[in-house]
């Protein structure tokens, strides 16, 4: 069970010109106190931060105003494992009726949120303020709508991909024209997910590595860009219902399977601890990995590398497709802030929420960790120009990215389909048995909640 | 009245709060479609239906639990407890609690401490403390013990801390075994064998039984180690039935289908202590002293 680590912010404050429901409180002054929820997260820090900031400067436009409405944000800072736990401790928070006014979230938990009228519809907002969100990165908002309706503005991006290891092609006799153009190659759909394991099964046979490839020992969503390069659709666009393709699924699997067996990924890659997975991609023991861009920085320090040498040590790959001439595909995983429909000061909530969400905080928070921009004018600030050249690099990326589907037991769905993965990698399961055993807890735990198409 | 309210009263009352009272909610929730909203739209027998017919994890994990509670008990609880006890009160007194203290540093260890330090040392790849002496210092290959062996790598990760219970119970229940005896049987002959069989095992025979149906029990509802160093896995391999019944519940948000898997543990737990009480013969543990004790 987590616990809760409160702490109080107070800043102090003065008049509204903003929202005219604000007006009448011109006349007396008040305290108004906003309840924030973010996960304890050492990745991301200013998420939290940027709301508390954006209080700062909402309460110096009161007073600018003549407005006595003082602004408090109460942050409560949870410690809960992960973002999937995260969401369901905000959910009994709610349940408690101890909800916060603005929490941070996990984008896929929005239809969840939706469902038991804990996010506000945020279109209205977004509309009647059109300078504070007009710069968004258009397919951002995607993943913060659910049924057609925004319910969450994005915090952040990234982008999950392929990372590998030039020098150790060199090592192995590769030439240069083939490992710079790996990228190219993969993106045209040439190279494709059996030659990367292919590729990476030699590098560990010509000694150059002791491991081709790496992933996350935990369930978490980097697998879907895998799956998408098989063509898995995680959601039906008709009805909005979770989905899986059985055969499909038996493809990825023997494709992991065959990955196993050629000794590109270890089998029990699921036992590994983080510290394992990362150690081994930066201590140059593991030919490639799959996560996310913000693992540049510490890639930087401990690998030694600047700005010059990263790209000619290292390059990213989208997740390739299964076969020659399909489509790549990479994940963006965004993280959201989400204002509560059960909140007393929803519109004050929202604008905190506008304001964290300006250039220069979310920059702050971009470049210290490591994320995309969400604005289109973030690329050309100071911070991204001196400090972001692999953020830049990371958003050209961004028309490959997928999304995970913003349904409400994406979090389960998940669950399932890495166990399926861990038993199909360690020779538990067959990959044919692997797909049934998830096709079969999927119907037994979600059940009409996920269509399951192309079984036997 | 007024005495027996006076004594039983709080007993009776924090009796009532702690367990009955999680009892008759657990029960009430199991008959719900409480989810991750913690909202109840409907009174249904569905967890019923789907543990009797749908879960196929749950015989397995029945079974897993039946490995890993006779396994921890058998090996570590009971008779590792035992030996310990046996060895270090045979042994000069100073020597004796010296290494008892060493037995109960787990013990006194924050749980995730505890739990964190074997993850390391089980740690698959050559990083892991195990694997630094198999492979780094005697060149075999590395171990993979979370894969391989996971049911053994959780019987001794909660061995190593239960059996520091058994070991000071029996230690104390050895203790007070009346010195006379001991002389009498070394007059008599006896080895150390004959006495630990014919004197000191009689002797301890309720401090036995009591471990033996405690420690069941414990163990029964006992995961956070699993939970820690191997989350159920891999695949399935180590999920018994108090984590399953946790991850159903507070990993996945299924609140009434967790309640209504709890209460089947609830009912194993009652059965496992009454069948035990039965064939242990707890009964004449509790029974009135024959003599009359001035």
């Amino acid at each position: 069970m987590s616990f809760l680590k409160s702490i109080k912010i107070t800043v102090l404050a003065a008049t509204l010109a903003l929202p005219t429901s604000f007006a009448a409180a011109e006349a007396f002054a008040e305290d108004v106190t906003i309840k924030l929820w973010a996960r304890a997260d050492r990745s991301g820090p200013m998420r939290a931060g940027n709301i508390v900031g954006a209080a700062e400067t909402m309460n110096k436009m009161l007073a600018a105003a003549g407005s006595e409405i003082k602004v408090s944000v109460e942050v409560h800072e949870n410690n809960a494992k992960g973002f999937d736990a995260d969401a369901l401790d905000v959910m009994k928070a709610f349940a408690a009726d101890k909800g916060p006014d603005i929490y941070v979230a996990a984008h896929e938990w929005i239809g969840a949120f939706v469902e038991a009228g804990y996010a506000m519809n945020m279109e209205q907002h977004i509309e009647s303020n059109p300078d504070l969100y007009s710069d968004m990165i258009p397919v951002l908002w995607e993943s913060v709508s659910y049924k057609g309706q925004r319910y969450g503005i994005p915090q952040d991006s990234e982008i999950r991909m392929f990372f590998y290891n030039k020098e150790m092609l060199r090592k192995i006799g590769k030439s240069n024209d083939f490992i710079e153009g790996l990228p190219a190659a993969v993106e045209e759909g040439q190279f494709t997910l059996y030659d990367l394991a292919d590729l990476a099964a030699e590098v560990v046979e010509k000694g150059a590595a002791k491991h081709g490839f790496v992933h996350r020992p935990n369930v978490g969503p980097d697998f879907q860009m895998l799956m998408a390069s098989f063509g898995i659709e995680l959601s039906d666009s008709a009805t909005g219902k979770l989905k899986m393709d059985e055969a499909k699924l038996a493809n990825f699997f023997t494709w992991l399977k065959y990955a196993v067996d050629k000794g590109a990924l270890p089998k029990n890659m699921t036992s590994w601890s983080w510290d394992s997975v990362h150690q081994a991609f930066r201590g140059r023991e593991s030919f490639m990995k799959f996560h996310g861009i913000w693992n540049v920085p510490k890639q930087l320090k401990i690998m030694e590398l600047t700005e010059e040498t990263y790209f000619k040590e290292l390059g990213w790959l989208h997740s390739p497709a299964e076969k020659q001439g399909g489509r790549p595909a990479n994940l963006s995983h965004p993280i959201i802030y989400v204002v509560s429909d059960k909140s007393e000061h929803k519109d004050l909530a929202a604008m905190l929420v506008a304001l964290a969400s300006q250039h220069v905080p979310n920059t702050k928070h971009a470049v210290s960790s490591g994320h995309t921009p969400i604005k289109f004018g973030q690329a050309s600030m100071p911070e991204f120009v001196e400090d972001g050249w692999a953020l830049r690099a990371g958003a050209r990326l961004l028309p490959y990215a997928t999304f995970m589907p913003n349904h409400a037991k994406i979090g389960p769905y998940n669950a399932i389909v890495y166990k399926g993965i861990q038993g199909v990698e360690t020779g538990r399961l067959s990959p044919e048995d692997g797909a049934a055993f998830v096709v079969e807890e999927l119907e037994a735990e979600l059940g009409d909640e996920v269509i399951i198409v192309g079984g036997n | 009245m007024a005495n027996f309210a006076l004594f039983l009263g709080p007993a009776l009352v924090l009796l009532a709060l702690f367990f009955v009272f999680p009892v008759i909610v657990d029960i009430a929730i199991a008959f719900t479609d409480m989810g991750q909203t913690l909202q109840v739209k409907e009174f249904t027998t569905k967890n019923f239906e789907r543990m009797l017919g749908g879960d196929r994890r749950l015989s397995m994990a029945l079974g897993l639990t039946f490995i890993y509670v006779l396994g921890t008990l058998a090996i570590f609880n009971v008779t590792f407890g035992l030996v310990l006890a046996l060895t270090t009160t045979a042994i000069p007194d100073r020597v004796g609690s010296f290494f008892r203290a060493v037995w109960l540093l787990p013990r006194m260890s924050p749980s995730v401490v505890y739990a964190l330090l074997w993850a390391w040392v089980v740690d698959p790849t050559e990083r892991g403390l195990l694997n630094q002496f198999i492979n780094g210092a005697f060149g075999f290959e590395v171990y993979d013990m979370m894969n391989d062996h996971p049911m053994m790598l959780i019987i001794l990760a909660n061995g190593f801390i239960g059996a520091s219970m058994g070991m000071i119970i029996f230690t104390s229940a050895i203790r007070s075994i009346p010195e006379h005896l001991f002389f009498a049987a070394r007059a008599d002959g006896a080895g150390g064998l004959h006495i630990v069989w014919h004197v000191i095992l009689p002797a301890i025979r309720w401090p036995l039984s009591f471990i033996t149906v405690y420690q069941t029990l414990s163990l029964l509802v006992s995961f956070e180690y699993i939970w820690l160093i191997t989350n159920g896995g891999p695949f399935f391999d180590t999920t018994v039935y108090a984590l399953y019944v946790y991850q159903r519940a507070f990993e996945h948000g299924q609140y009434a289908y967790g309640a209504a898997l709890a209460l089947v543990l609830v009912v194993i737990g009652i059965a496992a202590a009454l069948l035990m009480w039965r064939f242990m013969d707890m009964k004449r543990l509790l029974q009135q002293p024959r003599i009359e004790v001035q």
